[in-house]
């Protein structure tokens, strides 16, 4: 049992726990929740620490995995058809390290956030801590069958969650994001049977699920659909090059691109506050997790190949999100289609294949995950209060709770990049990567990255906007004298959530070396893959 | 040492606790400390140092400290500025309930500024840059419950933002052609950029080449970068609008420092500018000036019409800055910080009496209005010298140390223009038409206010009188800077100006000695004859003709009209389009994948119709037979032994004709 290992099941337990728990003892469960999320955060920072990111340098040799864990899972003797070969394998690089420690820090906030439930304990922290679960799976499993298991498995309790705790149109929100994320991954299966077949593992000659057998060309079978040298072909277009795409529409429905985002503002709107912290801080990045893991490493050919439409879909989403979140007048959908919007800087920096591209598309993922956790969170904050998030209900909350405002300008300037906080560091590296990509290897052109800078603007111009007609001016209510005497300023609790999320994106900002040292030898590694093709 | 002064206003930051005294106490160690600094690398070998800040792939990046003669300059004269108006803010924030807010907003200020003329990084200066963008941002909407206060830090601050773009660009262009963003590296006097050729219609750098395009584009972005800070054509709106914020403010940031980093931005990145940019940084100088003159001249906000000549002597230094007199363009820079410091804080302290005026009277009018004022020199008389003094510099008469400045960039323009085409000369006779026009505007500021009758007497009936003395000495210290001595012994030679020594020397153009007395005789006898048409106007006789309502009076004072085209324009079709896209995104994007459920759902209901009536309804009609046979076959089943027998015999028979049959057939 590995620490990796506890580190995933642990929630899980715990998530058991609490069902045996009678209902009685309701108020314990949040607890429970708690010490379990607190141990995890715990070992994850033990990792980070102990984590060396230049030896263990990852992406496509199991060897250079920290934490490896690797047990024969489901071995079945099919006949003819040989050995079916399942593993339970584990293991992180820079790639995926940061994820973790990114996760349990956020599923943290989510939890102190969640105080504010008050229906149906018992089910909620149970599907909270299965999410949780099967969030950490998916960042480090290494067998693409048991990645495919933990990326299931979190749909079941994000339905739930949205369905039962949401607002007002959530059975609609959760329906639809149900669908759209399943839709995406039906076909993702039909790819991993696909790369089952023709990979087998170098060691006992089976086919395999294993991912990082799929990243050598040594490993396929001649003659495989999608065996490289086999140059099968569908319609008229390469096997792997659809098996890409396929995969790619996958995780873009996660990340999300336009135009497949729209699940992405109803879902975070209608979701109660901790499950829209838990949606931008974390599966937004699975989506990028999984482009960089699955995608580019096990179809580097077609990455570069396809490269000038990811930065393109990059460059659209940067512009499209930041457009749509101008014309909003719901603060969270606001947010949500800021999260459109940064999360386009991620796809630009992966597409550029260069190393500042990549490091600021995991830099902007990091970043990000803390910062929309922070907004949300934020925005869960008036809305508790008042129930009420349009923003011309509000004027000059500056006067009444002048902290919060505080809060608000750190994350919102924070977001649109000033200089000192994570983002600005991500989304310069990812456009200044993207700019470079047509000198080092000619993927994309250079007018992407000068468009994406457009996108840093317009994200000024939505914040600043909605903090003149929010937070500044002489205070006028919706509400009138109701609402002056509901909206109080933060509690200890969420001061609490709000310094630590600061100080990370503050830490992050001044000494990116602190992420940029674990993950840079993976970043090189990834980058020398794809360009031995 | 430098690492001591980067610490030193890094402490700023901490000063929200104890307020003014804590802060004029951080400012005045690191005026000493740059005062040291400044002794030791004037004319001497510059200062650098290094350390690695983060590596990303395999590219390391260093940042560092740099400290040559520009930014020991910049240095000096950052924190001296800065000290006098934290002195002088003492009093004219004196009882603000946000006062410690202030402080830490101020402190921000002076640590951003600094770390920006010190740092040796482009990254780090964009860094600087943006930061000294966000703490003027807070220091404009400072007074954030006024609607007005808000909406101009905002317009400052993405009008900043569009120029940060400039510089990020330039950023990625510089990155991508030299892999690395080290000042003295890429500019400096064997620099990466100077090695670079263009040949054959591509840009050749040390780590790639690309299209010669990229270098003019190049130039341009970093220009755009200094435009969108100091206020030039077309990014110049914010700057007037920013006069929201506390005077002192605008006296240290909008006028003194802040809006002169463009300049110092150009200054840094001189080696990168080819032909084509630096012609059109001088156009866009020349003009703006030029502009800028012409709207001061009909406002009647006293800080408005300091901000418009503010913006008209930025334009005068982006001009030399294009004519190659990038040596001029500092001295200016540095000589304009403090008359107009100067200048703003003497408004500063009038606005401030004029206030008290209006608090104490209880009755409604606009404090910064000139029209309000008049005759204030027999009531405040330190103000009134100090001003004039800071106005003569501004003028460029002779014995002031604008004079000097501001001769050097008319002179060196003509000479430039002599050698180059013909229409070149627009812009140096533009630039002399502009200093006449600033005679103008800012007598006229001076007769209005200071001479006269006082025109709110009836109205108040109270008395004006003199600054505090915190204020009236900062007021002085600063007019004793506006003087010829300070920067050069020789009153009219602007060439002997020790400033103008410390910077390498143009020698591509010829000195034509003719230019340097025609020239400043030219501006100073005309500028002369202005004022005294001023005086006659405004102070002597009072009787200005009226021409309010000709065009062009109309056409200055809605200041060209620019800023309505921006909000009728630009932002409201921007914001139109993210509604149109939003609608797009609605009944369009999410249109589709609704239709695609309700698809489904149709499909669904048609696949249960069909489920129901067909294949289910083949089941139950299979069923119903079965019970219509067994219904049927039931009436065989009664129980009765004769029935049984019946049929048994029937079926027998049956049997037995068919066997009978069959076999005969």
């Amino acid at each position: 049992m590995s620490l990796l290992s506890i580190l995933i099941f642990l929630p899980l337990l715990a998530g058991l726990l609490i069902l045996i728990i009678p209902a009685s003892a309701r108020n314990s469960y949040k607890y429970v929740a708690l010490a379990a999320v607190c141990i995890q955060v715990l070992i994850s920072a033990y990792i980070y620490l102990n984590f060396n990111g230049d030896v263990y340098s990852g992406v496509d040799t199991e060897a250079k995995f920290q934490l490896v864990e690797r047990v024969p899972w489901i071995n079945l003797n099919l006949g003819a058809m040989g050995k079916l070969q399942i593993d339970y394998f584990l293991g992180i690089d820079g790639l995926s390290m940061p994820f973790l420690v990114l996760t349990s820090i956020v599923m943290l906030v989510a939890l102190i956030a969640s105080w504010e439930i008050k229906v149906n304990l018992k089910g909620y922290f149970a599907l909270f801590l299965l999410l949780d679960t099967a969030v950490l799976g998916v960042f480090s499993a290494l067998d693409f069958f048991l990645f495919y298991i933990f990326y299931e498995l979190m749909l079941l309790p994000l339905y739930f969650l949205i369905g039962m705790w949401g607002g007002i149109r959530r059975e609609y929100a959760a329906i639809k994001f149900f669908l759209y994320t399943l839709f995406g991954s039906v076909f993702m299966l039909l790819v991993i049977i696909g790369l089952y077949f023709s990979v087998t593992d170098p060691v006992t000659g089976n086919h395999t699920f294993n991912m990082l057998s799929m990243m050598d060309p040594k490993n396929y079978v001649d003659g495989s659909i999608f065996s490289a040298l086999a140059n099968a072909e569908f319609f008229g277009i390469s096997a792997r090059l659809i098996g890409f795409i396929v995969l790619f529409i996958a995780f873009a429905i996660k990340v999300p691109i336009v135009p497949l985002h729209t699940w992405l503002p109803d879902a975070h709107v209608e979701a109660p506050t901790p499950v829209s912290i838990i949606l931008a801080g974390i599966l937004l990045k699975i989506g990028g997790y999984g482009i960089l893991r699955a995608c580019v490493s096990i179809f580097p050919d077609a990455a570069v190949q396809s490269a000038w439409w990811l930065g393109l879909i990059g460059v659209i989403s940067i512009l499209y999100g930041a457009l749509n979140a101008l014309a909003q007048k719901d603060l969270k959908r606001m947010i949500a289609y800021s999260s459109v919007s940064h999360m386009g800087f991620v796809l630009l920096g992966i597409a550029s294949v260069t190393a500042e591209g990549i490091s600021g598309a995991m830099m902007q993922m990091i970043s990000h995950g803390f910062l929309s956790s922070m907004l949300f969170f934020l925005v869960g904050v008036i809305y508790s209060r008042v129930h009420d998030r349009s923003i011309p209900n509000f004027r000059g909350l500056a006067l009444i709770m002048p902290r919060y405002t505080a809060f608000i300008m750190i994350a919102f300037f924070a977001s649109l990049g000033l200089p000192g906080f994570s983002a600005f560091i991500a989304e310069a590296f990812s456009l200044i990567g993207a700019f470079n990509s047509s000198s080092i290897n000619g993927l994309l052109p250079r007018w992407m990255a000068v468009c994406g800078s457009i996108g840093i603007f317009l994200s000024a111009c939505y914040f600043l906007w909605t903090l003149q007609r929010m937070f500044f001016g002489e205070t006028r209510l919706m509400g009138g004298d109701k609402w002056k005497a509901l909206l109080t300023d933060v509690n200890p609790r969420e001061l609490t959530v709000l310094c630590i999320l600061t100080s990370f994106a503050l830490v992050l900002g001044i000494m990116p070396s602190l992420a940029f040292d674990k993950m840079n030898a993976s970043v090189l590694e990834l980058i020398r893959l794809v360009n031995l093709k | 040492m430098p690492l001591l002064t980067f610490f030193g206003s890094l402490i700023f930051r901490g000063n929200v606790i104890r307020g003014g005294a804590f802060a004029i106490c951080n400012i005045s160690l690191s005026l000493i400390l740059s005062f040291i600094l400044f002794m030791q690398v004037w004319n001497g070998p510059a200062i650098h140092e290094q350390f690695s800040w983060f590596t990303i792939g395999s590219w390391e990046l260093q940042v560092g400290v740099l400290l040559n003669n520009l930014s020991v300059l910049m240095l000096l004269l950052v924190s001296g500025i800065a000290l006098l108006v934290n002195i002088y803010s003492t009093k004219y924030m004196q009882g603000d309930p946000y006062i410690r807010r202030y402080w830490a907003y101020l402190g921000l200020f002076c640590f951003s500024m600094l770390g920006l003329v010190i740092v040796d990084n482009l990254l780090l200066i964009y860094m600087f840059w943006e930061l000294v963008g966000f703490s003027s941002y807070l220091l404009i909407g400072f007074w954030f419950t006024r609607s007005t206060a808000v909406r101009a830090n905002k317009k400052a601050f993405i009008m900043n933002r569009l120029g940060d773009l400039g510089f990020l660009i330039g950023i990625m262009i510089l990155f991508s052609q030299f892999q690395t963003l080290d000042v003295t590296r890429l500019f400096g006097a064997d620099g990466l950029v100077k090695a670079a050729v263009v040949s054959g219609g591509s840009w050749i750098g040390s780590a790639g080449s690309m299209p010669a395009e990229w270098l003019t584009t190049a130039g341009i972005v970093f220009f755009l970068a200094a435009v969108a800070k100091s206020a030039q054509f077309p990014l110049h709106t914010w700057l007037p609008d920013a006069m929201e914020g506390p005077t002192s403010v605008s006296s240290l940031i909008h006028a003194a420092t802040m809006v002169a980093a463009g300049v110092f931005l150009i200054a840094r990145v001189y080696p990168l500018f080819d032909d084509t940019v630096l012609l059109v940084i001088a156009s866009i100088g020349a003009f703006t000036a030029f502009m800028a003159a012409t709207i001061a001249l009909t406002q009647n906000d006293i800080k408005r019409i300091l901000a418009y000549s503010t913006i008209s002597q930025l334009g005068f230094m982006m001009l030399a800055m294009g004519v190659g007199a990038s040596g001029s363009a500092l001295f200016h820079l540095v000589t304009h910080a403090f008359f107009k410091c100067l200048l703003f804080l003497a408004a500063g302290a009038i606005i401030h009496e004029m206030a008290h005026l209006k608090e104490k009277s209880g009755k409604d009018f606009d404090p910064q209005d000139i029209r309000n004022m008049g005759g204030l020199r027999k009531h405040m008389p330190v103000t009134f010298i100090t001003m004039a003094i800071g106005s003569l510099a501004l003028v460029a008469l002779p014995l002031t140390s604008g004079y000097l400045s501001k001769d050097a960039i008319l002179i060196q323009s003509f000479e430039w223009a002599e050698g180059s085409a013909g229409w070149h000369r627009l812009i140096p006779v533009s630039a002399m038409i502009t200093s006449w026009l600033t005679a103008f505007y800012i007598s006229r500021l001076i007769f209005k206010v200071f001479f006269g009758e006082f025109r709110l007497s009836a109205l108040t009936g109270g008395h004006v009188h003199e600054a505090h003395a915190a204020m009236r000495y900062v007021l002085v210290i600063l007019s004793v800077f506006c003087l010829f001595p300070v920067f050069s012994f020789h009153p009219l030679l602007f060439e002997d100006a020790w400033i103008l020594q410390g910077f390498p020397q143009i020698d591509s153009m010829t000195r034509v000695n003719a230019f340097h007395t025609v020239v400043p005789a030219a501006v100073n006898l005309i500028s002369i004859a202005l004022i005294c048409l001023c005086y006659r106007w405004y102070a002597a006789t009072a009787k200005a003709p009226d021409y309010s309502r000709s065009v062009l009076f109309k056409f200055s004072q809605d200041q060209w009209h620019i800023d309505r085209f921006y909000s009728s324009v630009l932002v409201s079709g921007t914001t139109r389009f993210a509604g149109l896209l939003y609608w797009i995104d609605r009944h369009i994007v999410d249109g589709l994948v609704n239709t695609a459920g309700a698809l489904g759902r149709r499909l669904a209901a048609g696949s249960r119709w069909i489920d129901r009536y067909v294949v289910d309804g083949l089941v139950n009609f299979s069923g119903y037979l079965a019970g219509v046979v067994g219904n049927f076959v039931r009436h065989f089943q009664t129980g009765r032994l004769q029935h049984y027998l019946v049929t048994m015999l029937i079926i027998i028979l049956t049997l037995f004709i068919f066997k009978y049959y069959t076999a005969a057939i």
